[in-house]
């Protein structure tokens, strides 16, 4: 067996407790069991750092049930661990024994995204003193960039209610799903990583905005996608959690 | 509403937007900063620096259905189903 060979059975094992000891290894299966559970012990840490509000949905033997699950089927890509977990979002949606838990899916790419936020580069985020001396005419011309750790999380669930019960309150409030949508920013200006709640459709004008469009154009998106979308509501949180990096006057 | 009007609706919202996010902070506003520094000591090297012995011989996960039954907080969490029932969040083991 050849070294590519070798090292991808060893590193299939190790995620797969019923796989044969890979060959090469030297002493009995209880040795290599102790470096896998390691491994999975690990990870599975990780994860639920990375994860406290899901752990904390399902509670302890399901977390470690369904990580174990994760682990096995997305190992580590990178060894680089801060990017690890990435896709439990996408696993949790297509995982049958959470399938009558369907907000799931949406708390995890909610606590992604407070991660890679926490993780991204430091940027200063824009001036906003700026925006008053420019000229009204062309104010709709403005162009955004966004902040690196800015990400937005819209769901059909009320994901910052449970998110916030689960992080903050000893005792969880009670919630209705049918509480309604909610759409979150998540950002980290400076040291801290910011969650706040935005209107609905600002998910479709911060994705216009992120790819170039000019505000007026991203507000129009916007209000044509949800007529409940409020622009000054969403400016408002976007100016004051700071999820600019660059505001740009048009030149024409 | 021409292009000029429409012009400076946006311009008005504009700053709207900005005499909005330089008023003071409101008591929400507030306790989320308060939650933002408690959360900040959270670190990778804090939650995984203590792992390295947790291995054992045993073969730690294994796929037995009772683990799938969620028993944490979203029994808190009430699902309404299409029909019009509704729920708890409550998980079974996936039946065959």
């Amino acid at each position: 067996m050849g070294t590519d060979a070798s090292q991808r059975a060893f590193a299939r094992a190790l995620t797969d407790p019923d796989a044969a000891l890979p060959p090469g290894v030297i002493g009995s299966a209880a040795r290599f069991n102790i470096h896998r559970n390691n491994i999975i012990a690990s990870l599975t840490a990780l994860l639920a750092s990375r994860f406290p509000v899901i752990r904390r949905l399902v509670g302890d033997d399901f977390f470690r049930a369904a990580t174990g699950t994760f682990i096995a089927r997305h190992p580590p890509q990178s060894p680089v661990l801060v990017e690890f977990g990435g896709a439990f979002a996408v696993f949790l949606a297509a995982f049958e024994p959470a399938a009558s838990l369907p907000y799931l899916t949406d708390i995890a790419r909610m606590e992604w995204a407070r991660h890679a936020a926490y993780h991204a580069a430091d940027v200063a985020p824009a001036d906003l003193s700026s925006i008053a001396r420019l000229d009204h005419d062309r104010m709709s011309l403005l162009r955004f960039t966004m902040h690196p750790s800015a990400a937005i999380v819209a769901s059909p669930f009320p994901i910052l209610s449970i998110w916030r019960t689960n992080s903050f309150d000893a005792e969880v409030r009670p919630i209705a799903l049918d509480a309604g949508s909610e759409t979150v920013l998540i950002v980290r200006p400076h040291l801290e990583v910011i969650t706040a709640s935005l209107s609905a459709g600002s998910d479709i004008f911060i994705t216009a905005l992120a790819t170039g469009a000019t505000l007026g154009d991203a507000a129009l998106a916007a209000a044509d996608h949800d007529p409940a979308f409020d622009l000054a509501a969403t400016l408002a949180v976007l100016f004051r959690k700071q999820a600019f990096a660059a505001i740009i006057p048009s030149t024409i | 509403m021409d292009r000029r009007t429409a012009n400076l609706a946006i311009a008005s919202t504009v700053m709207t937007a900005l005499a909005k996010a330089t008023a003071p902070a409101t008591a929400e506003e507030e306790m989320e900063q308060c939650y933002g520094i408690s959360k900040a000591g959270q670190n990778d090297c804090a939650s995984t620096g203590d792992t390295t012995c947790a291995g054992t011989s045993k073969v730690d996960y294994d796929k037995n259905a009772w683990k799938y039954v969620a028993k944490g907080t979203c029994e808190k969490i009430t699902v309404k189903l299409p029909d019009g029932s509704t729920r708890t969040g409550s998980l079974v083991p996936a039946k065959s």
